[in-house]
């Protein structure tokens, strides 16, 4: 009996360990505001902006330790949706409650091999919105909304940001340094985006492009880690 | 004794059984590795039924009043015989012809600007297009998840009753992968099991001669994507693959058909401008454009008296199967979507 009393504590507390560091939650921010959809956000100028979508892939995260790789991710694509507030924790399986790493790789977007690969499901199913469907392949990085600044129908703007082939990949790694001590915490500041984005005469991208690319190459420094 | 009998009884029939079975999917003798990947996607009757109720079924569109099937027809090779551009809801007319379909496994890419690329993926096209079914799969994956009809279908092939946009598109890809067409007079010729009379034996040569470099058998298509010195059609501006990897090297560019059951796939082209194979060979003959990303083959004019396009045309004639024409497999699917229509 007492046996059993100490293996379940030993259990008990190594699953506490292990989930010490394996999940891993995402913040989005305008500045130093958490996003809320639908909410005006200033722009300079007294220019407002508010957001109606924010969804975008990330895939393939890798943690490592003195640069590494110490752990892949089995399960590889992550759905992460603003309006969905639990897409924003990813929650590693399988890790070792030991495990020491000091910094955290991940792509935003979908892999050129599994845009090759047909139609897939889970966070990958197309039901989800990002992909596209007159000429296939993944969306990787949606963001939708309003601001002053278009002068288009509502003021709308639109930017899909997807591509894979023909020269137009948008494909980008992100490189974080992890602070061991706290959680894992990551933050997007989508506001380091539109300052480079002159919104009145770029506002809409909904194939794989030049622009698209631009854009695609902006996103890594979106993100940071707490 | 008695026990002994009858489980001989029941090998046996199962041996029979399964024997009359036909196979799913047919690699010809002689004929290349397929290009799909079916390891992702292992075809079962079930899915292969689903896929089949699907493409006949309206709701897939918008309004409830277009299938695949309304410009895919079995018995035209799927093609949309004397429609020269695609139909859709609402009486909308799209800008392309509707290509047959049939031996779709061996495919590269889809569409006549080669814009998808793997046969799971294709069914959202048309879909999604304004012009033809103006629908969205995720609100088509809603209309099957509240249809008993389906729910029963998918849980029968997956265990489960949940539809998801994977499974949809999957089981309509299985149907189209079963579209296979391998018994025509040509392929009897070459099984040596009939002969040519001695016009198709003459058209065939000049088949090999002319034709045959982006018509390449036994698919009678590289599956590639060429420029045939087309006019453009300027209420159409249609650029082809060009608008898909805005490189120049692709403007003008289109996917090679099939020649394939030829007799029936007409009007021909990506605009479906020639109704007549005879409009069509005299277009390579003489009206060419030398547009610079011209193939090597079609720079010279194909030179061919009028006899030897009677002669040509008398090949391609045999390339009609109609084996794959009438199969019942490909046809409407009555026992499902007839009897269970007041069930959606």
């Amino acid at each position: 009996m007492r046996i059993v009393l100490v293996l379940f504590c030993v259990i008990f507390s190594s699953n506490i360990f292990a989930q010490k560091n394996n999940i891993l939650t995402i913040h989005h921010f305008w500045n130093d505001k958490k996003i809320v959809l639908d909410e005006n956000y200033f722009l300079q100028n007294e220019e407002t902006i508010s957001f109606q979508t924010l969804k975008y892939y990330i895939s393939s995260i890798q943690l490592l330790n003195n640069k590494k790789v110490v752990w892949k991710e089995k399960k590889n694509f992550h759905l992460i949706d603003e309006e969905d507030s639990i897409s924003k924790k990813i929650i590693f399986a399988k890790i070792p409650f030991d495990l020491d790493f000091d910094e955290i790789i991940f792509n935003i977007g979908i892999d050129s091999a599994t845009n090759y690969r047909g139609v897939q499901g889970g966070d990958l199913d197309p039901t989800n919105g990002m992909y596209w469907t007159w000429q296939n392949g993944y969306i990787n990085f949606k963001v939708e909304g309003k601001s002053t600044f278009c002068k288009t129908r509502n003021n709308a703007f639109q930017f899909h940001i997807g591509g894979y082939e023909n020269g137009l990949s948008t494909l980008q790694k992100v490189s974080l340094k992890i602070n061991k001590k706290r959680p894992l915490e990551i933050n997007l500041n989508i506001e380091k985006l539109f300052e480079q984005i002159n919104l009145s005469t770029q506002n809409e991208i909904m194939q794989p492009c030049k622009e698209a690319v631009e854009i695609a190459n902006k996103l890594p420094l979106l993100f940071s880690i707490q | 004794m008695r026990k002994f009998i009858y489980l001989l009884f029941v090998i046996f029939t199962g041996i029979v059984s399964f024997k009359t079975i036909e196979p799913l999917f047919v690699i010809p003798k002689g004929w290349p590795k397929p290009t799909y990947d079916f390891s992702n996607n292992i075809l079962a009757p079930e899915k292969i039924h689903i896929g089949r109720a699907l493409f006949y079924d309206n709701i897939l569109s918008k309004d409830s009043t277009t299938s695949c099937a309304s410009c895919h027809l079995s018995y035209t090779a799927f093609a949309h015989t004397d429609h020269a551009l695609s139909h859709g809801i609402n009486n909308r007319i799209g800008t392309r012809n509707a290509p047959a379909l049939f031996n779709l496994a061996w495919s590269k890419k889809l569409m006549w600007d080669g814009a998808i690329n793997h046969i799971d993926a294709q069914a959202l096209a048309p879909i999604h297009n304004k012009d033809e079914m103006d629908e969205t799969i995720t609100h088509v994956v809603e209309k099957l998840n509240e249809s008993s009809l389906y729910r029963k279908l998918f849980y029968k092939a997956y265990k489960d009753s949940i539809i998801t946009g994977e499974k949809t598109l999957k089981c309509i890809a299985q149907f189209l992968l079963t579209i296979q067409s391998y018994q025509s007079k040509y392929d009897s010729v070459m099984k040596r099991q009939t002969t040519f009379t001695n016009q198709q034996k003459n058209g065939y040569k000049l088949f090999q001669k002319n034709c045959a470099s982006c018509h390449a058998e036994p698919l009678f298509t590289t599956n590639e994507f060429a420029t045939n010195g087309l006019k453009v059609d300027e209420t159409l501006n249609d650029i082809g693959k060009m608008g898909i990897t805005h490189n120049v090297k692709d403007s003008l560019v289109f996917k090679i058909p099939s020649l394939r059951n030829i007799e029936f796939t007409y009007p021909y082209m990506h605009d479906g401008r020639y109704k007549k194979i005879s409009e069509v060979i005299n277009h390579y003959t003489s009206s060419v454009q030398p547009y610079t990303n011209l193939p090597q083959t079609l720079k010279m004019p194909m030179v061919l008296s009028s006899n030897e396009k009677v002669d040509l045309i008398a090949f391609l004639l045999t390339l009609t199967d109609s084996h794959f024409l009438y199969n019942r497999a490909y046809q409407f699917p009555k026992n499902i979507l007839i009897t269970t229509k007041d069930k959606h």
